[in-house]
């Protein structure tokens, strides 16, 4: 099959649903869509939307799971020339809603329940969730809006520092340049059948959606109540016959974990991708050596950007080196400043700006030589042989079980509670869990917040992914010098913590931990 | 195995306390207080409180009873476990039946 020529997204399903109307395109469990399905069902949609005065770049809210729904929605999105926003339905109502307001969507489609509703926000109308394609909608189809590559195709919201999630947009363009690589490179086809659990909001799923349009391959969709649960997803890999994974290290880590992996065969398993997070080496070797015949590589980039540089793992890579995180795409332009050791990354990948964010857009980009380059705020190294290595963040960024995480808006989350005079959060590597999340708070006096009520108002506006693991009320917290958090301070009280945890310190009940800390 | 009454809601309050709430507040947890919806316990944490349950009580979970529903409260984990326990009880009496014949 001829790649289309378009870097349109949705020019790629039309041109895979007349090459291989047939094909499976989406495997949801038992449900399996059809390409000819799948863009019928697409259009259909994309009609209604038209006819209901969507405009070219509007956008429509999915507060959906990674559904066929889900899918036929962002390709009804795009068909009818409009941005697609994915929200997952687990975060708070009050962050669903400041999300929606912020990118002010004109539709909203919620998928939790069935069927899935579609809500006008200017006018309050609902609009029912109809996929069937009349004939005289076929004709109609004519009415759809030109779409031009260099139009905005979606936009994710992403953890602020500041408090607010911010939305990353990417342009049709800047996915297509990732997508056709990642075909090319990894030669995705007809027969492959692509598992990626990753979310709709995470960059990371545009690799399973895009690459099914592209190439005609099927994308299987993980349940997304086993994503997290090693010994039911390593089953599924199996019975689902999954040729190309591309997933967080965390959730591969896992599976190593729970120990079955090796037990059974994956003969069809060709290529495991992984990104978002460091991989530590060791687990890399374990995970080629239960999978021999696949190829492993990891990919590098943030959501601005998506992927920038690769590193295909070597056979006899043992571990005991860290992972470089390789070469640039050929798409993308990458540099290292040289005094703060910022790797910078440009090219055809980048993304248009922040949503509604023009200040924030400026800071973070940087023109050097008529190149554009985003600022990553990656510490990286350059090796001698062009390979980059992950170093660590320049901010307070942090990555847990490969989510993107600002402490301060985990801090800014605590301050919104009335009582809670200072928030502070630190993250600390602990072998068995990861990424561990601490946040120390000061209360207006004793017993005016609980450790129950401080976790609870979390759980209101964070979104699951990033609650703090502990909180830990302090009569004080630490400063520096200038008046400023002592975060090293804060971490040494976290160690000190594991330490008790660690000897069985647990039975205390709720003692007083050390002169400072107040539990509650 | 048996399985005292009350037993299983003081052992999830001590597991909930000892991994979720640094030990403390083990006596205040109440029945009814959501876990999971209200913040205490993330996803992950949601997996390894099934491991926790599964090894201590000696019960096997499948992938659909894993939901924030069934697994929210100390109350409703309890009347899972006692669902489990109950229906193991028939299964092993089942099975001696069968090597009865």
């Amino acid at each position: 099959m001829p790649e289309p020529e378009s870097d349109v997204l949705c020019e790629w399903l039309r041109h895979t649903a007349a090459a291989t109307p047939d094909a499976p395109a989406i495997v949801e469990e038992n449900r399996v869509t059809s390409f000819r399905e799948l863009f019928e069902q697409a259009a259909a949609l994309a009609l209604r939307f038209v006819e209901h005065g969507v405009q070219k770049q509007d956008r429509i809210a999915l507060v959906m799971p990674k559904t066929t729904d889900a899918i036929v929605s962002i390709f009804a999105s795009l068909l009818a020339g409009a941005i697609y926003v994915p929200i997952h339905p687990t975060w708070p109502k009050e962050r669903i809603e400041a999300t929606v307001a912020d990118c002010a969507a004109r539709l909203v489609i919620e998928g939790a329940s069935f069927p899935s509703r579609i809500t006008d926000r200017q006018t309050g109308a609902s609009i029912a969730w109809q996929t069937a394609l009349t004939s005289t909608a076929l004709t109609a189809e004519d009415s759809l809006p030109r779409v031009d590559a260099g139009d905005p195709a979606l936009i994710l919201f992403t953890s602020g520092s500041t408090g607010r999630p911010k939305g990353v947009v990417l342009s049709h363009r800047a996915v297509s340049a990732f997508v056709r690589w990642s075909a090319r490179e990894f030669q995705i086809c007809s027969t492959d059948r692509i598992a990626c659990p990753s979310p709709l909001g995470f960059d990371l799923s545009t690799f399973d959606i895009f690459n099914m349009a592209l190439c005609g391959a099927t994308c299987v969709l993980v349940p997304g109540h086993i994503v997290w649960m090693p010994r039911f997803l390593a089953q599924f890999v199996r019975e689902a016959r999954i040729t190309c994974w591309y997933s967080v290290p965390s959730i591969l880590a896992g599976m190593l974990q729970e120990g079955r992996l090796a037990e059974h065969g994956y003969p069809g398993l060709r290529l495991i991708l992984f990104a978002g997070e460091v991989f530590p080496g060791p687990n890399v070797a374990r995970l080629q050596a239960a999978i021999p015949q696949a190829v492993f590589a990891n990919l590098f980039g943030p959501t601005e950007t998506n992927v920038v540089t690769w590193y295909r793992v070597l056979r006899d890579f043992d571990g005991s080196e860290p992972l470089p995180i390789g070469r640039p795409c050929p798409y993308a332009t990458v540099t290292m400043e040289a005094s703060s050791g910022e790797l910078l990354a440009g090219g055809d990948s980048l993304m248009s700006g922040y949503w509604n964010r023009p200040g924030e857009t400026e800071r973070a980009f940087v023109t050097l030589e008529g190149t554009r380059y985003y600022r990553t705020g990656d510490r990286v190294s350059l090796a001698p042989d062009g390979n980059y290595f992950f170093l660590g963040r320049l901010d307070r960024q942090v990555k847990r079980r490969g989510f993107r995480i600002e402490l301060g808006e985990i801090e800014a989350a605590l301050l919104r509670q009335e009582d809670i005079l200072e928030a502070a959060a630190v993250a600390a590597e602990d072998g068995q869990m990861g990424t561990v999340i601490t946040a120390f708070v000061r209360a207006r006096s004793a017993g005016a917040v609980t450790l129950v009520e401080a976790k609870a108002h979390c759980a209101r506006t964070l979104p699951p992914y990033m609650l703090p693991d502990h909180i830990v009320f302090l009569n004080t917290i630490p400063k520096g010098s200038r008046g400023k958090t002592d975060y090293m301070a804060l971490g040494r009280i976290v160690t000190e913590l594991n330490q008790g945890l660690n000897h069985g310190d647990q039975e205390r009940g709720d003692q007083e931990r050390g002169p400072e800390v107040h539990r509650r | 195995m048996e399985i005292k009454s009350g037993e299983i809601k003081s052992e999830v309050r001590k597991y909930i306390a000892d991994n979720f709430l640094l030990g403390a507040q083990r006596a205040t947890l109440e029945d009814a207080m959501p876990l999971i919806t209200g913040g205490i316990i993330d996803s992950i944490g949601m997996i390894g409180l099934v491991d926790f349950l599964e090894s201590r009580f000696e019960v096997e979970f499948m992938p659909r009873e894993i939901d924030v529903h069934s697994l929210d409260t100390v109350e409703r984990i309890e009347e899972l476990i006692r669902k489990k326990l109950a229906s193991r009880k028939a299964g092993v009496a089942a099975g001696n039946g069968q090597q009865i014949r």
